[in-house]
């Protein structure tokens, strides 16, 4: 795999190792080093994994993503109104849900790669545009299993048993089933990436978009589906967080897209596109979600957290690219 | 082309007909809400609270503005109601300090300027209306002093500790709770936000075996921390208590049994139109009232809680 000539997987693992290091030193009376912290740990960044799944694909094909959050919040109201308050059944409303976050992805697609308008700012325009449709449908307020009657008073509904299978564990309480979702996804956009012609097409775009379209590669349907994936993630870290927080939020995820894009830069997939892997994505999400681990068990004060975090960023970074 | 222009018809048909439905109802007086920031559910409640109570009054009509918690975005909104001579203007400030020059321009103009839950610099205003969250958060503490017959390791988990609100209801705590003999074993900024609760609840009870209560600042963060707590199956050994009681939050929560109190944080809402009202007709209103607040309980909620004395 040319991924592991260059390093880039290699150097990706010396930073978590870095990270890990400095978990065992400032383990917080142990705390660090039991497993009931790594897996709240996995369960805390299951979220952010999955947008930096279809985050991966858009940022190896040459693009970004601003929208993931937003259509994280659209899909998380719209799946609890969907099986909180109108009583969808699981499958209707898990399907209705994720086909909203992918159009979403497939407008902004469509808009980049027919329009040739600048990923940055279609998604950009995604971005406002769904956390308005978010906060429209949800009428400003968390969709919760509090329903507001018409005079005004409040009825409560039993929390859907969808919502507990989602945000409950498995495999004897010992891994989260978001987490297990984080993985399934991983290893589909694994698939996707290194398995198909398609994910060969992704980093020949990337790579060099002109040489692509030259050398006969649909450019268009293939950026369109990139960002289709990405909405489609999208929709099923919405699922999983509503699940999460028993409602639908419509200010979800918001920020999250910065995580996200974090999460993959600092696997060091590169911005410039045509280079980087999933597991270099996985790796990256490892090593954000240790290091917040790390200052949130130490009770690290929020001056001090935000110039760390911003320090260690930096850092991996540069690491990344001088070693 | 074409259908750019037929979008645009489409566009001013729509607009023309909101403009001629908002004059149809030919309401005597004007009221402009300006609020800083509809992205919390707190505030959402404040507009929702205002609409309703102005509802009944036919002679009333209220445009709401939000600044998105944007402070020059707020100053040109009082701007523009002062131009357009509104009859009187409600205000939720973002931040004190830019928002004191608008409200004294519009307030000297002659127009009456309510000040709702956050204040302006200055005296140029007609009215205050605002809760305490010092003094919620010292009914808080000492109720929780109480309930804990003064031993038990609490949480803290703080709002945003660079806001008013963060600093008053944490400062107010430690009053309640001073010398009582319960102690603040883990304290964590969760700026208000669910996730941010649970991740650090996880935190705390990760390092804590005893943990007896959980004070947040909110009550989306008292959630967040009772959902890590049920995912270690530590929910039963622990209370739950926080702060702002809405019906469809806080007050839900303590229906479900999830927290054991929750403390009304007022918004203010059904005051400002009766004292627009007042105002409106003429009569005289005192400057500053300072709202009361409730706490909801297990027991006391289904009869709509219980005022706090002080």
């Amino acid at each position: 795999m040319a991924s592991i000539k260059d390093h880039p997987l290699a150097r990706a693992f010396l930073s978590l190792a870095l990270v890990l290091v400095l978990g065992a030193v400032f383990n917080a009376d142990g705390t660090f080093l039991q497993w009931a912290t790594q897996r709240d740990m996995l369960r805390q960044v299951s979220v952010y994994g999955i947008l930096a799944c279809g985050m991966s694909v858009v940022i190896i094909a040459g693009g970004i993503d601003l929208s993931v959050g937003s259509i994280l919040g659209l899909c998380a109201v719209a799946f609890s109104l969907l099986s909180m308050h109108r009583g969808a059944p699981d499958v209707i409303a898990i399907g209705a849900t994720l086909a909203l976050g992918t159009a979403c992805g497939l407008i902004s697609g469509g808009v980049i790669a027919r329009f040739r308008v600048q990923p940055f700012i279609a998604t950009l325009a995604m971005m406002v545009f769904a956390r308005g449709l978010a906060k429209l449908i949800s009428g400003g307020e968390k969709i919760s299993t509090a329903v507001q009657l018409p005079d005004g008073t409040y009825q409560y509904a039993d929390t859907p048993h969808l919502f507990d299978v989602i945000s409950a564990r498995m495999l004897g309480e010992n891994v989260a089933v978001v987490t297990v979702i984080l993985g399934v996804c991983l290893i589909l956009v694994w698939i996707l990436l290194s398995r198909t012609p398609w994910g060969r097409q992704i980093y020949a775009i990337g790579g060099n978009e002109e040489a692509a379209l030259y050398a006969g590669i649909p450019v268009r349907s293939t950026k369109l589906l990139a960002y289709g994936l990405s909405g489609l993630s999208c929709a099923v870290a919405g699922i999983c967080q509503a699940a999460q927080e028993l409602q639908g939020d419509p200010e979800a995820g918001a920020t999250y897209e910065l995580t996200a894009i974090a999460m993959v830069v600092i696997g060091g997939t590169s911005l410039q596109g045509g280079r980087g892997s999933i597991w270099l994505t996985l790796l990256g999400v490892l090593i954000i979600g240790s290091l917040e681990k790390i200052l949130s068990i130490n009770a690290v004060g929020e001056e001090t957290r935000l110039m760390l975090t911003g320090l260690i960023i930096l850092a991996a970074v540069l690491f990344q690219r001088n070693t | 082309m074409r259908s750019t222009s037929r979008f645009s018809a489409l566009l001013a048909a729509g607009l023309l007909a909101c403009v001629s439905n908002a004059f149809t109802r030919n309401p005597r007086w004007t009221i402009g809400m300006s609020q800083c920031n509809l992205g919390e559910p707190w505030r959402v409640q404040m507009n929702a609270d205002i609409k309703k109570s102005a509802e009944a009054y036919p002679e009333l009509r209220v445009i709401f503005k939000d600044a998105q918690n944007d402070n020059l975005r707020q100053c040109a909104h009082v701007e523009e109601f002062a131009r357009q001579k509104v009859n009187l203007i409600i205000i939720s400030p973002k931040e004190a300090a830019p928002l004191a020059k608008p409200v004294a321009d519009a307030f000297r103009s002659g127009i009456p300027v309510i000040v709702l839950d956050r204040r302006v610099m200055g005296n140029d205003y007609t009215c205050f209306i605002g809760a305490d969250n010092k003094k919620i958060g010292r009914a808080a503490g000492k109720w929780i002093a109480n309930q804990l017959k003064g031993k038990g390791n609490i949480v803290e988990l703080k709002g945003l500790m660079t806001s008013t609100p963060g600093q008053d209801r944490n400062s107010g705590f430690r009053e309640g709770i001073a010398g009582s003999g319960v102690s603040v074993i883990f304290e964590a900024d969760m700026k208000w936000l669910e996730p941010n609760a649970r991740i650090e609840m996880e935190s705390a009870l990760a390092r804590f075996p005893n943990i007896t209560l959980v004070y947040a600042h909110n009550d989306p963060g008292a959630h967040g921390a009772y959902l890590a707590a049920r995912a270690a199956g530590r929910e039963k050994q622990i209370t739950f208590v926080g702060i702002d009681g809405l019906p469809q939050e806080g007050q839900m929560y303590v229906r479900q049994g999830v927290l054991s109190a929750s403390f009304e944080y007022p918004t203010g809402g059904r005051e400002a139109i009766a004292v627009a009202l007042d105002i409106l007709n003429g009569k005289k209103v005192q400057k500053e009232i300072v709202l009361p607040s409730r706490v909801f309980t297990y027991e006391n909620v289904g009869k709509g809680g219980e005022w706090l004395k002080e």
